[in-house]
């Protein structure tokens, strides 16, 4: 027994001392997501996810990251579910600064992001502030502005401003007999809000469109009849809804039984994607939304195609996350990261200060810009609902 | 006026619903004096399980999905029974009703893993027909819904006092002890209770779902809250009164909801509520002690 117990320590010794041994090679550097992954929102935290696992294994497979002292290093993945909770997200955020991870990829939920970019260091470098040092990087939060919380977050989400100012913008030359515009919100959901207050009517009004006023109804409202009425009365050439999946069908379908048939209805962002089909294809027929992600080119299709492999959907949420692996891979390897556990600060700040210097980056449907206040600047399209599918409509860029 | 009475008819026709939903809590509260609060989950969960006859047989007819909820709706009401009563010591209130909200919790849960949170679909009968009533438009599907919940609300009452069942299931409601030295078996009658508003809450669910044009797990909690609103304004146990408090709610949710707005809206549904239970804390049809 003794001699078999030696026997094994000397092999376990020769493993680690013989230099082309696997376990001698192996460095690894983990990235740590977090999303929704349960409750209402849980597709977007299983898309992230799939889109992350099949991203690192794409890295993984062409070598790795290159590390500061020319070695090579696995990307790891750890995934958490914030259930689009702030406390849970806070909390999670400071679990993953806590342990080994050399930056934070989430949250999906802006009203997660908010809280938990305000934990961070305000401003780096500051003494006096005592935040988190922890480098986040969203991919799926969409509410404007909220990359200026604090220096450590940095946003790969597209702009809605843009998109919707851009969109109205065509659709005065589309459609040039539109002249009105109505709005539909959830009044309870903070992104919807913002869409509608700020980025939808502001977009519709500078573009010469009269706003004829808004329907309000909440997240886990089920009955459409009365906004629906408002809406018809007001009888406008545009329906403009800022909700998500679940409400937007409820409306779409209230407004097929009422008759409601505005010349073009215009949706949320968010709603580009494969719930709205599931919960009123047939009603959802012709919807117009801009989008910073459609499959229409070759690395887009790839992307969909990995992501599928690890069960997810690829919407514009979950290949942001894509392109943020790929992000990550360039500023480690640009920015020397050692990838050594005891310089895990250091390293944290290296990514900090490289995501901070990008003035573009890769994007699956061409560049996107980065801005000062770190957030992006992306590409996008206006798809619209066709046969149960979302095709792109009209390429703006 | 018009527009009130348009909101008044709209909130009532889907009223009904709700009213379904306050019996399946009366009922299992006047036989059980015990809360089951997973009870509109497990509807929701019937509705969803009347789906997935659509994964079998693609276009299979909406009055099947309905059928499949219904039965889905009887098994999970009987599952919920095994689970939160009969294997938890009653003698203990707050065990049941904690173990029935841990299963509202886990019915939730097991909607959102099995799809994702994302809406399905509904199927409903009559969506694309509108009436016109003297300027009042009504929508088709509503009034079927409100039709087969008040045909639903009939067999019930029927089966309550019309048969060995209802009589019963009246006998274990009003005196638990002489009803089994009459030999009654109390824990048939409980279970079979939960098995008939299983039924129930599985038509209710697939009603939702057909209102709305699709389900989502984000319903659960504002059914659960509506259909305790409607049991407490009916009066814990009275069957009627949870028909009248269902409808009643959903007028005034949408008379409010038009005159106040939506953010509103609640506010005054969870007002009416106090009122009722400062006022007359025994539900609309409370006799002179309070109670039924």
């Amino acid at each position: 027994m003794k001699t078999l117990a030696l026997a094994v320590a000397a092999a376990f010794a020769a493993t680690l001392s013989f230099p082309g041994s696997t376990l001698a090679q192996e460095k690894t550097i983990k990235i740590a997501g977090f999303a929704a992954k349960s409750g209402v929102v849980r597709s977007f935290g299983v898309n992230s996810e799939a889109a992350m696992l099949a991203a690192a294994e794409i890295i993984n497979k062409q070598g790795g990251v290159r590390l500061a002292d020319g070695s090579k290093a696995k990307m790891v993945v750890e995934f958490l579910d914030d259930r689009c909770s702030a406390e849970e997200g806070i909390s999670i955020i400071r679990r993953i600064y806590g342990g080994d991870a050399l930056v934070a990829v989430g949250p999906t939920c802006s009203n997660v992001a908010e809280p938990l970019f305000g934990i961070l260091q305000k401003k780096v470098d500051d003494k006096g502030d005592s935040g988190l040092q922890m480098p986040v990087f969203t991919d799926v939060a969409i509410k404007g502005g909220l990359a200026k919380i604090s220096e450590w977050a940095f946003r790969n989400v597209p702009s809605e401003l843009t998109m919707y100012a851009s969109l109205f913008q065509w659709l005065k030359t589309k459609h040039p007999n539109a002249q009105t515009v109505f709005g539909g919100v959830e009044e309870d959901f903070a992104h919807s809000r913002a869409s509608w207050y700020a980025v939808m009517k502001d977009g519709a009004e500078k573009n010469g469109y009269k706003v004829l006023g808004n329907a309000k109804w909440l997240l886990n409202d089920s009955n459409f009849a009365t906004q629906v009425r408002e809406m018809k009365a007001a009888n406008a050439d545009i329906v403009a809804i800022a909700a998500h999946p679940f409400t937007t069908c409820g409306v779409l379908k209230e407004m097929q039984r009422q008759g409601v048939k505005p010349k073009v209805v215009v949706g949320l962002t968010s709603s580009s994607s494969l719930e709205t089909l599931q919960g009123c294809a047939k009603q959802a027929e012709g919807i117009i939304i801009p989008t910073s992600l459609a499959p229409v080119n070759k690395e887009a299709k790839f992307a969909a195609d990995q992501t599928a492999k690890f069960k997810g959907a690829a919407d514009l949420h979950s290949m942001a996350t894509w392109e943020n692996m790929f992000i990550l891979k360039q500023v480690i390897e640009s920015e020397k990261v050692s990838g050594d556990k005891n310089q895990l600060q250091a390293d944290r700040r290296k990514i900090r200060d490289g995501l901070a210097k990008l003035k573009t980056t890769d994007g699956l449907l061409g560049v996107t810009k980065r801005t000062d206040d770190r957030e992006a600047d992306k590409p996008y399209l206006f798809v619209h609902a066709n046969k149960g599918e979302w095709k792109v409509l009209h390429d703006p860029l | 006026m018009l527009d009130f009475l348009q909101a008044v008819s709209d909130g009532v026709l889907f009223g009904a619903t709700y009213a379904l939903i306050g019996i399946g809590f009366t009922l299992v509260f006047g036989v059980m004096h015990k809360l089951n609060l997973a009870y509109a989950a497990a509807s929701i969960g019937g509705a969803y399980c009347g789906l997935l006859i659509l994964k079998l047989a693609a276009g299979a007819p909406a009055l099947l999905v309905f059928l499949c909820a219904f039965l889905a709706g009887g098994i999970l009401g009987y599952l919920v029974y095994l689970t939160c009563f009969h294997f938890i010591p009653l003698s203990n209130p707050l065990a049941a009703l904690m173990a029935t909200v841990g299963m509202l919790l886990l019915i939730d849960e097991i909607i959102v893993h099995g799809t994702q949170g994302m809406p399905q679909n509904y199927p409903a009968l009559f969506d694309d027909v509108m009436l016109n009533a003297g300027g009042l438009t009504l929508r088709g599907d509503l009034l079927l819904v409100f039709v087969i919940c008040v045909l639903c609300m009939a067999g019930l009452l029927a089966l309550l006092y019309r048969s060995k069942l209802g009589l019963a299931t009246r006998a274990v409601s009003q005196q638990p002890v002489a009803a089994q030295l009459c030999g009654i078996r109390v824990a048939k009658v409980n279970a079979m209770t939960f098995v008939i508003t299983g039924l129930l809450g599985g038509i209710a669910g697939a009603m939702i779902g057909a209102a709305i044009g699709a389900l989502s797990p984000v319903i659960t909690a504002p059914v659960t809250v509506k259909g305790l609103v409607v049991t407490v304004i009916g009066g814990l146990g009275s069957i009627p009164g949870a028909i009248v408090a269902g409808l009643l709610v959903g007028g005034f949710e949408n008379v409010f909801q038009l005159y106040r707005g939506v953010t509103e809206r609640d506010l005054y549904v969870m007002l009416l509520l106090f009122v009722f239970l400062i006022f007359r804390p025994g539900g609309i049809f409370a006799g002179k002690g309070g109670g039924h």
